[in-house]
C-alpha cells in the first residue's frame, strides 16, 4: 500500500436548498425559476442524493413515502393533479406538503396552478420550475448530487496528467515526487496537484483534484514553494483528472521482487476502486520522468488493445513451438537489407 | 501508534514559519506523522499539507505518530506546540 491507510473523509451530510439551486443554475447550467416559498431555501436541507417521483403519494398511499428526498413532478404527476376537480387536487397535494419535503421541482415547464402553490408557500416548501425534460433533468441533478455526497479521501502524492493519462505518483516523503512532477510539467504535461491530493469517488471512478489552498503550488526541497501556474502558464495545470495509474516510487532494495516482464498487472484499492499500480524502484541514473511518460503511453496502448508484454509472450510461445528448419538459433532482425552502406 | 490532541497557541496560527518548523522537526524522526483535522488526515511531513489546514489560534489538531521513535517524536512535537512555536500567545499579543 503506497499511501498507508487512507481513511475516507466524513461524508457531507446535508446541503441547503439555496446552495443546491444556486449551484445547479451556475455550474450545471440548468434554467430554473422559483415558484413558491423561495425565502425558506436557506433552512431547508437535502440529505440524500436519491430523487423521488411521488406518484403514489399523490394518490394517497404514503406508507413508504420517501419524503426526505427531492421530489420531482413531471408530466405524469402534473397531468394527474390538473385533471382532478380543485377540491381533490388540494387533498392529493396535501399528501406532499404535510410531509417535511425539502424541495419540489416541476420539470418540462409544467405548472400546478395558484392554489397548490399557495399550499406549498404556507408549508414553507420551495417549488422550482425547469423547462428541461424530466429524465434529463433528473440525470443532471443526480449527477450533481452524486458529486456533492461523494466519498472522498486525501492522499500524500503528486498528480499529473501525462498524455491524457492521470498518473498518481506516490512514495515516502522526500523520495522526489514533486521533482518528478515538476520535470513532467517542464516537458509539457499538466499538473493537477502536488503533495495534497483529494480523491473523489464518483460513478465508481476516482477523480483527483488539488485543495483550494494548495492548488498549483509545489514545494521543492531546498528551494521552497513555487507557483507552477504563473511559472509555466495556464497550459501546465488542470483542475481535476481521473486517476488511471498509480506509480509507487521506492528506494531500490536487492531483496525486493521487481516486475521484469510486465505480464502481472497489480492493482491497488483506493476507496474500493481498483487502479493499476506500478512499483518503480529508484536507482542512480534512472530518469523517472521518461519512465512516467512510457507508463502513460503503455497504458494508452493497452487501452487501445495492444499489450506489449502479451505480444512478446505470444511470439516467444510460437517460436518455442516451431523450431523446424531455419527457425533454430538466434537470428538477426533482418536477414539482408540491400544497399545499406554509408 | 500514538495519538494526541494539541491546541494551536500562537496568535497568528499555523502560518508559513511555524509550519516549516513543524515539518523540519518531524522530518528528523523516522516515524510517520499525520495530523487529523476537519476529519481529514494530512501527511504532516509535507509543508503544503500542513499549510492546507490553515489552522488558526485555538484550533484543535490531533497528532498521529507511527514508527520506532514515535514516543520521542511525540514529545518533541507537543513541546513545539506548547511553546507556541516561540511566538507570542494571544494574551501577550494584546
Amino acid at each position: 500500500m503506497p499511501f498507508g491507510k487512507h481513511t475516507p473523509v466524513p461524508k457531507r451530510d446535508k446541503i441547503s436548498v439555496e446552495y443546491l439551486v444556486r449551484q445547479i443554475q451556475k455550474s450545471v447550467n440548468i434554467e430554473i425559476e422559483a415558484c413558491a416559498s423561495a425565502a425558506s431555501c436557506d433552512n431547508r436541507f437535502v440529505t440524500e442524493q436519491e430523487l423521488h417521483r411521488p406518484g403514489l403519494a399523490l394518490t394517497g398511499y404514503v406508507e413508504h413515502f420517501t419524503y426526505q428526498r427531492i421530489q420531482i413532478l413531471g408530466n405524469t404527476e402534473c397531468d394527474f393533479l390538473m385533471e382532478m376537480p380543485p377540491e381533490k387536487q388540494r387533498e392529493a397535494f396535501s399528501n406532499l406538503v404535510n410531509h417535511n419535503v425539502p424541495v419540489i421541482f416541476l420539470t418540462n415547464g409544467n405548472s400546478i396552478g395558484e392554489p397548490l402553490m399557495k399550499m406549498a408557500d404556507e408549508a414553507g416548501i420551495p417549488i422550482f420550475r425547469s423547462p428541461i425534460e424530466t429524465t434529463r433533468f433528473m440525470f443532471l441533478l443526480r449527477d450533481f448530487l452524486d458529486d456533492q455526497f461523494a466519498l472522498q479521501t486525501v492522499v500524500h502524492a503528486s498528480m499529473v496528467d501525462v498524455y491524457g493519462i492521470g498518473i498518481l505518483i506516490a512514495g515516502k516523503s522526500g523520495i522526489g515526487k514533486s521533482e518528478v512532477a515538476l520535470d513532467l510539467v517542464e516537458r509539457g504535461h499538466r499538473l493537477v496537484a502536488d503533495d495534497v491530493v483529494i480523491i473523489t469517488k464518483k460513478n465508481n471512478i476516482l477523480i483527483a483534484a488539488a485543495t483550494e489552498m494548495s492548488k498549483h503550488f509545489m514545494e521543492i526541497r531546498g528551494l521552497g514553494i513555487v507557483d507552477v501556474m504563473s511559472m509555466f502558464g495556464i497550459r501546465s495545470v488542470r483542475y481535476q483528472k481521473r486517476v488511471e495509474v498509480v506509480v509507487d516510487l521506492y528506494l531500490w532494495d536487492q531483496e525486493e521482487h521487481v516486475n521484469r516482464t510486465g505480464l502481472d498487472h497489480e492493482k491497488v484499492s483506493i476507496l474500493d476502486v481498483n487502479v493499476p499500480i506500478i512499483h518503480l524502484p529508484i536507482t542512480p541514473g534512472k530518469n523517472i520522468t521518461v519512465i512516467a511518460e512510457v507508463i502513460a503511453m503503455n497504458h494508452l496502448l493497452s487501452h487501445y488493445g495492444y499489450d506489449a508484454a502479451k505480444a512478446f509472450q505470444e511470439k516467444l510461445r510460437k517460436r518455442i513451438d516451431d523450431k523446424s528448419g531455419s527457425n533454430k538459433g538466434i537470428r538477426r532482425a533482418i536477414d539482408y537489407f540491400e544497399g545499406d552502406f554509408e | 501508534m500514538l495519538m494526541k490532541k494539541v491546541v494551536v497557541k500562537n496568535a497568528a496560527g499555523l502560518h508559513a514559519r511555524p509550519s516549516s518548523m513543524l515539518v523540519q522537526l518531524a522530518s528528523k524522526f523516522e516515524s510517520e506523522f499525520h495530523i487529523h483535522m476537519y476529519g481529514y488526515r494530512i501527511n504532516a511531513k509535507s509543508i503544503l499539507g500542513v499549510m492546507t489546514l490553515a489552522a488558526e489560534c485555538g484550533a484543535e489538531l490531533e497528532l498521529e505518530l507511527d514508527g520506532p521513535d514515535e514516543k520521542k517524536a511525540m514529545k518533541a512535537i507537543v513541546d513545539l506546540f506548547e511553546s507556541g512555536f516561540s511566538e507570542m500567545s494571544k494574551e501577550k499579543y494584546r
